[in-house]
C-alpha cells in the first residue's frame, strides 16, 4: 500500500497556473477525497500522482521516497503500482476480457483468465467477457474501467469523478463497488467528486480544492458539520436566506429578490441551503406538480459532460440554478441558450448546511 | 505483491515485428521480381504517331514480325513532335513518322540515322455535305484552303486544326503558309489539340472542314454522317512515312540491332507486300514506297537508293 | 451515334477480345495493387510516427516542425497524378538521371508513379486516424502500466480501421488514375495498357464496345472498394 505525500506542488500550462502550492499527505490504506468545482485542478493533480504528467515544481513522495519524474523507467515502474479511473471512460476496441487483461499482458503475465473473471465479478459484470467493450452502456463501461484499474491489485487507486457521468442506477453500483474495495482491500484511495453524499459515506478525510489551491482539509465532520463559508465552494445551488416555519411543519426561506423556497426541515433564522442539481426537474412548459418549488427561468449556460448536460438557469434575473438533465432529455427538449424553462424541486430536496 | 516481467513488453513487440517482417519480405520480393523483369526484357521500342497507330496498320503488321523473329515490339503512339522528342531522348529504338521537316531536323541533329522512306498514304480534305466553301472535286488542295478561309471570314465555314504538332498539323500549316495566311485566332479556325479521331468527331458535330489522313477517315467514316471527302489526289496531299533509327553512338544502351531488324523487315519485299495488303473497309490504306526510287525522290527522299543499299547490306539478313 | 456494335460482336466471338480484357484488368490490378502494398509498407509507419505527435511539445521549434510536416503531407496528398507522371517520366527518360535503370514504358514505371501518388494518401489518412485517438488511448494505456512502446502499438491497433481505410482509399485512387501512368507507361498494348489508359485509346479509336466493357469492369472494382470502405466505417465506428 502506498503512502502519498505531496509537497508544495505547482503545475503550469502555457502560462496558466493550474496548481498552486498543493501540500497534503495520504496515509496507507486511507480513503482521501478531493472536492472542488470544475477547473480547480483535481484532474491535473491526479494525473501528476499517476505519473502521467510532471509537476512544474514541488515534490511527490511515495512511501517515503521522492519520485524522479525525469526517469521514464521509474515512472513506468511506479505507474504499475497505481491504478487510475478517468472521468471520461476510454476503452479499447476489443472484448471486455481483452480490455481487462491488457494491464496484465503489458506486465508479461500469461495466465490472466482467472484474475479477469474474478475482478469482473467484483464490478458486477459477470458474463460480459466476450462482449465488445465499445457496445457497453456508460455505466457498464465505467465499471470495466474500474476492473482494469483493479485487476493488477494496485497499491494506490486514483478515481477521477467516477460517477459524474453515470445515471443513478449505475452510479450506485459503482459506489457499492468502491465502498466494497475500501472495506475489503487495504488500498490507498484518492477520489475526486462533486457528490457530497459520497464524501460522507466513503471518505476518511476530505480536501477542498479551488482555483488550484487547497482551501480546506479535514474529516467530513470537521468540514461539513461545522459552519464555515468555504465548504460551499464544492457545491452548486447554494443560497443564503432567512427561514421561518410554516403551519404544515415545513420552512419557507426568503432568499432575496422576492424568491421563496420551501424546505422539508424546520429551521428559523439565517440559513444556508443548497439544492442538488440532480433533484431539479426541468420543463419547457409550466408544471403543475406536487413539487413545492416551481420557478420560471432562462437558460444562460450549457455544459455537456457526456451522458449528462448541466444547465445554468437564471431565475428572477438574479438567482442561478444549476440543473442536471440526461443528454437524451436535453436533445428531446431541444433546449438552447435563452430558452425559457420552468424548474421544479421538492421541499425534501432542499438541504441545509 | 507481484513482480514486473519485462519480457511482456518484448513479447508483444516481437510478435508484431515478425508478422510485419514476413509481409515486408513477400511484398518486396514481388516488387523486386517485377523490377527485374521490366528492366531486362528484350524488346524493340517503336515510337509512332497516333494517326499511324490508330489506323490499325501496326497492330496488323507486328504479329507477323513477332512470330517470325520472336521479339516483342512495343509501340508508343503519340503526336509526331512528341515521337521525335522521345527518340531524341533515347527512350525508343526507332521512329515511324510522317513529317519531313521534323524528320530532317532529327537527322541533322545527329540523333537519328539512316532515314528511309517506307510507305505513303494520302490526306484528304473533308467537310460538310453541303460544302459552303464549294471545294468539292477540286484537285488543288491549296486552292481549297483559300476558299475555306474566304467563306470562314464570312462566317459560313469552320476549319478544325489538329493543333498538336502532328504530321497532319504540319502539313496543314504548310498549306496555309503557301497562301501567306495566318489562321490563328480567327473565329472560323478551331484549334483542337487532339488526335485525329477526336478532331473528326468534332468536325462532324460542328459541320466543319478539316484535313485528315485517309486511313483515319475510313476508320471513322460510319460515325461521321455529316461529312464527305471533298478534295483528294493533290501531290501536296501525299503523305510519306519514314523510318529513322536512333543513333547507337548517342544511345548505346538501346536495342539498335532489334531496330535494324524491324526496319529491314518493313522495307523488305515481305514487309512491303504486307503493308499493301492491309485493307480497311475494302480499301488499301498505305502504299509501299521503299523500293520505288522515283516516287521516293518525289516525296522528299533524295538518298533513298543509298539508304536502301546500306540496309540491304546489314546483318542480320531478313 | 455509331456504336461499332456489329464490329464489336464479331471481335467478341473471335475470343481475342476477352483475352485482351483479361490482360488489361490483371495489369491494372497488379500495378495498382503492388503500388498500394508497397505504399502501405512505407506510409503506415511514417503516418503512425507523425500521428503519434513526436513533435508535440512546449518548444516552439517542435510545433513549427509539426506544422511544416502536416502541410507537406497535405500538399502531397493533393498532388495532381499527371504532374507526378511528368516528374517520373523526366527522371526515367534515357537522358534523365535514372535513365540507366531502363524502366521507362514498363509496368514498373507505372508502379513507381502510383507509389508516389499513393504514399501521401496513406500517410495522411493514417496520421489522421492515429492522431485523433492518440491522446486518449496513449494516456489510458500508460495509466494501465504500458511502456511508451506498448502504448504506441496499442494506439496503432486501435486505429487499425482507419489505417485499413487508408489502404483501400489509396487503392481506389490508384486504380482509377490515368494521366500519370499514361505518360510513364506509354499505353503499350499488352504491356502497359491498364483499364483507364485502355479506355482512353479505345474511345479515341471509336471502339465503344470495348471501352464500355472496360468501363464496366472499372466501375465494378470501384464499387467493391467503396463497399469495403463503408463496411469498415460501419463496423469500426467508435461511439
Amino acid at each position: 500500500m502506498l503512502k502519498v505525500e505531496v509537497k508544495n506542488l505547482f503545475k503550469e500550462y502555457s502560462g496558466r497556473q493550474v496548481l498552486k502550492g498543493i501540500t497534503f499527505s495520504v496515509q496507507k490504506g486511507e480513503f482521501f477525497v478531493l472536492l472542488g468545482p470544475n477547473g480547480s485542478g483535481k484532474t491535473t493533480l491526479l494525473k501528476i500522482l499517476d505519473l502521467l504528467e510532471e509537476p512544474t515544481s514541488g515534490e511527490v513522495w511515495l512511501n517515503g521516497e521522492p519520485v524522479d519524474y525525469s526517469s521514464s523507467k521509474e515512472r513506468v515502474m511506479l505507474r504499475r503500482r497505481i491504478g487510475m479511473v478517468f472521468q471520461q471512460t476510454v476503452l479499447f476496441n476489443m472484448s471486455v476480457l481483452d480490455n481487462v487483461a491488457y494491464p496484465l499482458k503489458v506486465r508479461g503475465e500469461r495466465n490472466f483468465e482467472q484474475k479477469v473473471k474474478s475482478v469482473l465479478e467484483l464490478v458486477q459484470l459477470k458474463g460480459f467477457e466476450r462482449k465488445n467493450a465499445l457496445t457497453l452502456s456508460g455505466g457498464e463501461a465505467q465499471r470495466v474501467a474500474i476492473a482494469q484499474a483493479l485487476v493488477t491489485e494496485p497499491e494506490l487507486l486514483l478515481l477521477d469523478e467516477p460517477t459524474a457521468n453515470l445515471d443513478p442506477k449505475n452510479a450506485s453500483i459503482v459506489e457499492e463497488v468502491i465502498s466494497h474495495i475500501n472495506r475489503e482491500k487495504e488500498i490507498t484511495i484518492i477520489m475526486t467528486t462533486h457528490n457530497v453524499s459520497q464524501v460522507e459515506n466513503l471518505a476518511d478525510r476530505v480536501a477542498i480544492l479551488d482555483g488550484g489551491r487547497m482551501e480546506l482539509l479535514g474529516t467530513f465532520q470537521e468540514i461539513f458539520r461545522s459552519p464555515s463559508p468555504n465548504k460551499n465552494l464544492a457545491m452548486d445551488n447554494i443560497f443564503h436566506g432567512v427561514s421561518r416555519i410554516t403551519n404544515e411543519g415545513t420552512s419557507i426561506i426568503d432568499i432575496g429578490d422576492g424568491m421563496h423556497i420551501e424546505a422539508a426541515f424546520k429551521r428559523v433564522g439565517n440559513v444556508t441551503i443548497h439544492v442538488p442539481p440532480e433533484d431539479i426537474i426541468l420543463s419547457k412548459y409550466p408544471l403543475i406538480s406536487s413539487a413545492r418549488n416551481t420557478f420560471e427561468g432562462t437558460i444562460t449556460q450549457i455544459t455537456d459532460i457526456g451522458h449528462i448536460v448541466r444547465l445554468r438557469v437564471k431565475v428572477m434575473s438574479s438567482k442561478d440554478f444549476i440543473v442536471q438533465v440526461t443528454k437524451r432529455s436535453f436533445n428531446e427538449m431541444q433546449l438552447n441558450i435563452g430558452s425559457k424553462v420552468y424548474i421544479a424541486f421538492k421541499a425534501s430536496s432542499v438541504q441545509a448546511n | 505483491m507481484y513482480t514486473i516481467k519485462h519480457n511482456g513488453n518484448m513479447k508483444i513487440v516481437s510478435e508484431t515485428l515478425a508478422v510485419f517482417l514476413v509481409l515486408v519480405v513477400v511484398i518486396v520480393s514481388v516488387f523486386a521480381y517485377e523490377w527485374h523483369i521490366c528492366s531486362q526484357k528484350s524488346i524493340i521500342a517503336l515510337a509512332t504517331t497516333t494517326s499511324t497507330y490508330d489506323s490499325g496498320l501496326l497492330e496488323y503488321l507486328m504479329p507477323y514480325f513477332q512470330e517470325k523473329y520472336g521479339i516483342a515490339v512495343h509501340i508508343i503512339s503519340v503526336g509526331t513532335g512528341q515521337a521525335i522528342e522521345i527518340a531524341r531522348r533515347g527512350d525508343v529504338d526507332l521512329v515511324l513518322v510522317h513529317s519531313t521537316q521534323l524528320e530532317l531536323e532529327f537527322v541533322n541533329s545527329g540523333c537519328g540515322v539512316h532515314r528511309i522512306g517506307v510507305m505513303y498514304n494520302d490526306f484528304v480534305i473533308i467537310g460538310p455535305a453541303n460544302d459552303p466553301a464549294g471545294i468539292s472535286g477540286l484537285k488543288n488542295a491549296t486552292e481549297a484552303f483559300r476558299r475555306i478561309a474566304e467563306e470562314g471570314a464570312k462566317n459560313n465555314a469552320k476549319f478544325i486544326s489538329r493543333a498538336d504538332k502532328s504530321g497532319t498539323h504540319m502539313l496543314e500549316l504548310s498549306i496555309w503558309k503557301k497562301l501567306n495566311l495566318r489562321p490563328l485566332n480567327k473565329t472560323w479556325y478551331v484549334e483542337a489539340g487532339s488526335g485525329m479521331g477526336a478532331v473528326l468527331r468534332m468536325a462532324n458535330e460542328m459541320n466543319a472542314y478539316t484535313l485528315t489522313d485517309r486511313a483515319t477517315w475510313l476508320s471513322f467514316k460510319n460515325q461521321l454522317t455529316n461529312l464527305r471527302v471533298l478534295v483528294e489526289d493533290d501531290v501536296v496531299l501525299l503523305n510519306p512515312y519514314a523510318i529513322i533509327l536512333v543513333n547507337p553512338e548517342k544511345y548505346p544502351k538501346r536495342n539498335y540491332e532489334g531496330a535494324l531488324m524491324l526496319a529491314k523487315w518493313m522495307i523488305s519485299e515481305e514487309g512491303q507486300n504486307l503493308i499493301a495488303s492491309f485493307k480497311k473497309w475494302g480499301e488499301t490504306l498505305f502504299k509501299p514506297m521503299a523500293r520505288n526510287i522515283e516516287l521516293a525522290h518525289l516525296l522528299g527522299f533524295p538518298e533513298q537508293e543509298k539508304e536502301l543499299a546500306w540496309y540491304d547490306m546489314q546483318e542480320p539478313w531478313v | 451515334m455509331g456504336l461499332k456494335v456489329s464490329g464489336g460482336v464479331c471481335i467478341l466471338y473471335e475470343g481475342i477480345f476477352w483475352e485482351e480484357v483479361l490482360n488489361i484488368t490483371l495489369l491494372s490490378l497488379k500495378v495498382s495493387g503492388l503500388a498500394t502494398l508497397i505504399g502501405a509498407l512505407i506510409g503506415i509507419p511514417i503516418g503512425t510516427f507523425l500521428g503519434l505527435r513526436r513533435f508535440k511539445g512546449k518548444r516552439t521549434i517542435m510545433r513549427f516542425v509539426d506544422v511544416i510536416m502536416k502541410t507537406i503531407v497535405n500538399t502531397f496528398m493533393g498532388l495532381p497524378p499527371v504532374v507526378v507522371g511528368l516528374i517520373v517520366y523526366l527522371l526515367l527518360t534515357a537522358s534523365g538521371p535514372l535513365g540507366w535503370l531502363g524502366l521507362l514504358y514498363t509496368p514498373m514505371a507505372m508502379i513507381i508513379t502510383q507509389l508516389i501518388i499513393v504514399i501521401p494518401i496513406i500517410i495522411g489518412i493514417t496520421m489522421s486516424a492515429v492522431g485523433s485517438i492518440e491522446k486518449s488511448i496513449r494516456e489510458k494505456a500508460l495509466s494501465l502500466g504500458a511502456t511508451e512502446t506498448q502504448a504506441a502499438l496499442l494506439v496503432l491497433r486501435e486505429a487499425r480501421m482507419g489505417v485499413l481505410s487508408s489502404i483501400i482509399a489509396a487503392f481506389g485512387a490508384a486504380i482509377s488514375e490515368v494521366g500519370g501512368i499514361m505518360i510513364t507507361g506509354g499505353n503499350i498494348r499488352w504491356w502497359t495498357r491498364t483499364l483507364t489508359t485502355a479506355i482512353v485509346i479505345e474511345t479515341e479509336l471509336g471502339n465503344f464496345t470495348m471501352a464500355l466493357t472496360l468501363g464496366a469492369i472499372l466501375l465494378t472494382i470501384a464499387f467493391i472498394i467503396n463497399l469495403a470502405l463503408t463496411i469498415i466505417q460501419v463496423k469500426g465506428a467508435r461511439e
